[in-house]
Order: C-alpha cells, then sequence, then structure tokens
C-alpha cells in the first residue's frame, strides 16, 4: 500500500507538472474535437492526430495520447447520443437509450449522465490499474517465450469469438494480420520476406500505416457510399446536469457498469468491446419494469457509457504489464509508443517510473478534465457536428497523409496507406472486419518472435507449450473458448448480444 | 455514379473467399524461395509459407459457406470504383508532390481530387475550403509543430 502511495504521489507529481497538465487538456480537447465528427473512430483519430505529438518528450507524448484516447472515446458517446450514429462497436449501445432520451428533449441531461457516469468509471479504473500493476509486472517477469506466446494465441482468440459476423471470418482476418506482419526483414537471417523486391518494405509494414489505410481512409470510401443519414438535431440540449433524483437512480448502474467494464477490458482480445452489452442487459434484466428499456431509460445510458469507460481504460493494463494489446486501439497506442523509442512490456514500469505512473495519473486527469471541458462545450461539439460530409473527408484525407507523411517523412508511406484504403475497402464489400486484421498484426511480430525463442529453448519441440504448466493452462482457455463460440447453442445468443448494433 | 465491379447475384462470401485465396498465392510466390528450415532451427521462410497456405485453406472454407452455411447468403454489393479511385488518387499525388512541389501544391490539389470522388461538388465552397486548409494546415504542423513538410521548395526553399 505504501509503494502504491509512493508511486501514485510520483505519477501525480509528474502528471501535474505545467506542460503535461497543458498536454493533457489539448489532448482531451482535439480528441473530443476529432472524435465527435461522425464516421471517425477512435482508431482513425488516433492516427490522424499522432504527429501532433512527435516533439514532445515521450512521458508528454504518452499523456497527451491518453488525453486524444478518452477524448475521442467521449466524443464517440456524444455522437451517438445526439445523432444516432455510434463511432465505433462500443458505443453502440449508448445510441439505444440516450438518443431516446435527446428526442425526448433531454439531451442535455443524457450527456451529463454519459459524462458523470464515465468520469466514475474512470476514476475506479485508474484505481485499478494502478493496484495491478505492480503484481502484474512481477508475474510477468516470470513470463517465458511460451507462456508469452500462448498468453497471446489465447487473446488473438478471444479476439476472434468477440469479434462480429463468422468467426471464421475473423480468423481469416487474424491470419491475414499474422501474415502481412511476416513481411520484411527476417528477425534472425536478415533475409528480405515477401518485400517484392521494394527496399521501402524491408523494414516491414508501419503500423500506422495500416491502420491509417484500413480505417482513416477506408472509412471515408465507406461513409461516401452510405447517402447522408443526417438526423439533424431539431430538440435543443436543454439543461446539462441531472437532478439529484436522477443521479440516485443513476449510480447503482453506474457502478454495476464500472465493475463488468472493468473486468472484461483486463481479458485480453477486446473484451472491452462486450462490456456495454453486458452491463445494458445487466440492468434490464434486474430493472422493475424492463419495458422503459429503448424508450429512454437514463439507467439503460448511464450503465453501459460507464463499462465503456472503464473497459476503454482497464485495457490498459495488458498493455502496461505484458506488453500486450488487447484491441486494435491498444496496438495502435504501441505503435505511438515505439515511435519514441519505448518498447511496452513489464519493464517500462522499473526502467522508466515517472512515464509509467506519470501516465496512469493523468488518465484520471484527463477523465477530470473532460467532464470539465465537454459539458461546457457541448454547444461547439453540436456546431461541429453540423459540417457537412463533402468538406470534412477532404480534410480527414488531407490530415491523414501529413499524418502518414510525417511519422517517416516518407512519400512512399502514404501510398502504401493508400493501398491499404483500397483492401480496407474491399474487406468491408467482403463482409470483414478490420480490426482482428490489426491485432494480428501487431501481435504477429511478437508471436513469431516468442515462438522462434521457445523452440530454440525446448530444441525445436511443440510440446514445451503444452509441457509448461502456465503456457498449457493459456491454450487449454483458449481451445474451451473456442469450442465455447462454435456450439450451435451459444452462437445464437452471441448472434443476439450483436443484434441491436 | 457508375457502379462496376460485379454482376448482381454473386454471393459476398464467394468474393471473400476468393480474395483470400489470391491473396495466399500471391504470399506463396513472393516467398517461393525463402528457405523454410526445420522445426529445430526455423528459416525465414517457414512462418510465411504456414500462414500463406492457412490463408488459403481459410478462403476456401470462406469461399464454400454459401454452399453449406444458411447464414452466408448475402450477395456482394456494388462497388462505387470511381470515388475509390480519385480519393486514393489524392493520396497518391499527395505522396509524389510533396517533395518536389510541397505542401503549398500538394495540399491543395489532394483536397480538390477528393472532392472530386464525393457525391457533390460545389466549386466554389471547396476550392475556398482548399486553400484555407492548405493555410491552416501550413500554420499548424510546419510553423507550431516544427514538423518537416515541405512548404514551397520551388519558391522559397522552405
Amino acid at each position: 500500500m505504501d509503494t502504491l502511495l509512493a508511486n501514485l504521489t510520483l505519477g501525480f507529481s509528474t502528471a501535474l507538472s505545467f506542460q503535461n497538465l497543458g498536454l493533457c487538456f489539448i489532448g482531451c480537447l482535439v480528441g473530443t474535437l476529432v472524435g465527435v465528427l461522425p464516421g471517425v473512430g477512435p482508431i482513425a483519430t488516433i492516427a490522424m492526430l499522432l504527429p501532433l505529438t512527435f516533439n514532445i518528450d515521450p512521458t508528454g507524448a504518452l499523456i497527451m495520447l491518453a488525453g486524444i484516447y478518452y477524448g475521442a472515446q467521449y466524443g464517440g458517446s456524444t455522437t451517438a447520443i445526439l445523432l444516432n450514429v455510434p463511432g465505433e462497436a462500443t458505443s453502440v449501445v449508448s445510441t439505444i437509450d440516450g438518443h431516446q432520451m435527446a428526442r425526448q428533449g433531454r439531451a442535455g441531461i443524457a450527456l451529463g449522465l454519459a459524462a458523470i457516469g464515465s468520469f466514475i468509471a474512470g476514476s475506479i479504473a485508474t484505481l485499478l490499474i494502478a493496484a495491478l500493476a505492480s503484481p502484474l509486472t512481477a508475474l510477468a517477469l516470470l513470463f517465458g517465450p511460451a507462456e508469452y506466446f500462448s498468453l497471446m494465441v489465447l487473446g488473438l482468440t478471444f479476439a476472434m469469438v468477440l469479434a462480429r459476423g463468422s468467426v471464421l471470418k475473423a480468423a481469416s482476418m487474424i491470419i491475414l494480420g499474422v501474415l502481412l506482419s511476416t513481411i520484411g526483414t527476417d528477425l534472425e537471417t536478415g533475409e528480405e520476406r515477401l518485400t517484392f523486391g521494394l527496399s521501402a518494405l524491408s523494414d516491414g509494414i508501419d503500423f500506422t500505416v495500416l491502420a491509417m489505410g484500413l480505417f482513416g481512409f477506408a472509412e471515408i470510401l465507406r461513409n461516401l457510399e452510405n447517402p447522408e443519414a443526417r438526423a439533424i438535431l431539431t430538440t435543443a440540449i436543454g439543461r446539462l446536469l441531472p437532478s439529484r433524483e436522477d443521479l440516485r437512480k443513476a449510480i447503482a448502474p453506474i457502478l454495476r457498469g464500472t465493475g463488468l467494464g472493468a473486468l472484461l477490458g483486463i481479458l485480453p482480445g477486446n473484451g472491452a468491446v462486450l462490456g456495454p452489452f453486458a452491463s445494458y442487459s445487466l440492468e434490464k434484466k434486474i430493472a422493475k419494469d424492463p419495458s422503459r428499456f429503448g424508450k429512454g431509460a437514463p439507467e439503460g445510458l448511464a450503465g453501459p457509457e460507464a463499462a465503456n469507460n472503464a473497459g476503454a481504460q482497464t485495457a490498459f493494463i495488458p498493455l502496461l504489464t505484458l506488453g500486450i494489446p488487447p484491441n486494435a486501439v491498444m496496438a495502435l497506442m504501441v505503435g505511438a509508443m515505439t515511435i519514441h523509442g519505448i518498447i511496452p512490456g513489464p519493464q517500462v514500469m522499473t526502467r522508466n517510473p515517472e512515464l509509467f505512473w506519470g501516465m496512469i495519473a493523468s488518465m484520471w486527469i484527463g477523465n477530470l478534465m473532460l467532464l470539465i471541458i465537454n459539458l461546457p462545450l457541448v454547444g461547439m461539439w453540436v456546431r461541429l457536428l453540423q459540417v457537412p460530409y463533402r468538406l470534412m473527408f477532404p480534410a480527414i484525407l488531407l490530415f491523414c497523409c501529413i499524418g502518414i507523411y510525417s511519422i517517416n517523412n516518407s512519400p512512399f508511406d502514404v501510398v502504401l496507406t493508400a493501398v491499404f484504403g483500397l483492401v480496407g475497402y474491399a474487406l468491408h464489400k467482403f463482409g470483414y472486419e478490420p480490426a482482428p486484421l490489426l491485432l494480428g498484426f501487431v501481435l504477429g511480430k511478437l508471436l513469431e518472435e516468442k515462438m522462434r525463442q521457445a523452440l530454440v529453448i525446448s530444441r525445436g519441440s511443440f510440446a514445451t507449450f503444452v509441457e509448461r504448466p502456465v503456457s498449457a493452462g493459456l491454450l487449454i482457455v483458449a481451445v474451451v473458448v473456442l469450442v465455447v463460440a462454435v456450439l450451435p447453442a451459444i452462437r445464437k445468443g452471441r448472434e443476439k448480444a450483436f443484434q441491436e448494433e | 455514379m457508375e457502379e462496376s465491379g460485379t454482376a448482381k447475384g454473386i454471393p459476398q462470401d464467394l468474393g471473400a473467399g476468393l480474395f483470400l485465396v489470391a491473396v495466399s498465392l500471391l504470399a506463396l510466390w513472393q516467398g517461393a524461395d525463402l528457405d523454410a528450415g526445420t522445426l529445430r532451427e526455423m528459416g525465414p521462410g517457414m512462418l510465411p509459407r504456414a500462414l500463406a497456405v492457412l490463408t488459403g485453406l481459410c478462403g476456401l472454407g470462406v469461399g464454400t459457406r454459401p454452399f453449406w452455411s444458411s447464414e452466408a447468403q448475402e450477395a456482394l454489393q456494388a462497388w462505387s470504383l470511381r470515388g475509390a479511385l480519385l480519393i486514393m488518387g489524392a493520396a497518391l499525388f499527395f505522396a509524389y508532390a510533396i517533395r518536389p512541389l510541397g505542401f503549398t501544391v500538394a495540399g491543395p490539389v489532394a483536397i480538390l481530387l477528393a472532392a472530386l470522388g464525393g457525391k457533390e461538388t460545389r466549386w466554389i465552397e471547396i476550392i475556398v475550403f482548399a486553400v484555407v486548409m492548405t493555410a491552416f494546415c501550413t500554420l499548424l504542423f510546419r510553423v507550431a509543430l516544427g514538423l518537416p513538410i515541405p512548404v514551397a521548395p520551388w519558391l522559397l526553399d522552405y
């Protein structure tokens, strides 16, 4: 407990420096600004805003990025509530009751509840991260290559099961992602693999290039196809602060949502996406009058919003302690950290304690800032929602191009991004989800490295993965998860859970 | 907008499967002369080849879904190639123009090209917008953030 306090003190003293406070504020602000735009999800937002952080020291840059991430999440819920357009899978649930509240003239209350719920969830999740960071890091140091390999396999299995649509198609995307990650120079022999003779590919595909192509560019192409189905907000926002009565009713759902979201967020393989769904069904199940749900029930908004934010935050735990990103957004954070010369993993906490604890402390500060800056600025966000897409998409494209170009000052990266933009568009037409591909790509390099290390240690025997107890346990869980997911009875339930999308 | 690329009624998953098979063949061809090594000492070619084969198998699985799964009956939608090509063309122009011509050319032309790929283009509006955005981005990225983006090398050496 003492060390936890000492660590948090170190963190807050880092995060509260004038510069870092400013960066956190700017991050939250621009994150919300871009995240609020309909059709721009958190992945595209972070990728687009990455260049803003290039000339900052690593601690400040990560604090700003974390701010951008929460801002993007928060902006997504605003769009979901006001326009019924979910920016990403996790804010789908917010559109159900949140948008109904907005239609009934309670848009302000809905936004206020979402903000307060997110803040409470974020505060609890920050504490949880701080408490779990040390023990999990200690655990991670005991992991050998075989355990790491099996843990990643488990993570990818979760990602496969939790993706929308067919499990086979999600599996295909993960394998394709891992295949793409093998492009470039071989780790051991230095031979070039699958580079098509292009020297620009010898370092492999840059993660941000892939992310920006599949999400930034491809999203533009997809959005352009759908005619602008923009529900124009006719009702006024109204008062923002919920009444004491509203808050009293919402607090229990918020706490339950926080618990669910935080737990699911820690799971490897994008468990966070389940949080809002789980919270919504729980609230509906225990409500005295379930028929109110879908017609603007505040509990149906506050709980899932809290779950969403808690999960968004605890998703940092596997990244910071094990170095394994649990979802595509966290994978992008890996890319961002690598640009600043930091390899995420258990060593970060011991080698860069100010960075590690400063970032954790800034998570809480960021949540507080979001609460303070967003409510008064709601009017501005609403006005931003009225910018027509015909102006927005060329601007998004330009920002993406500048961002990609400035990562390595490489025009070829922009070309490659355009290629992946077309690939992303094709994937969409073929009914594939790009998020598992991205995760497979990021984990692919680590997966190969750990697998080859483990096989060198075991002298080429694959038995090592099942002989070591921890590794075997992780693989058994992976098999169980997969079997359960393809069993017909459970498959029906899974479809139902995703049906509301 | 012309819609091209597909005839009506091709099952979506058939196309999806063929796509994976094509990727798999491409990877197998590219990795053909890489040494696979043995399990004890894996060569550089082992994983790419194994993954390419897996991708191909997934492709076969997905591609045949319309014939065995009742859930996979959706038809492939039409593609709007004009928008896709113009918008990706805008990015390509940006890539090739940024070094020799600088941002003052690459920026506005990319915006105009992209706007052409949209459904409605209002010329005066988009031209004004392109100029304003170029100025804004120059100030933000070059002046304020100090990123080394060539602005107008042919004019100012900046």
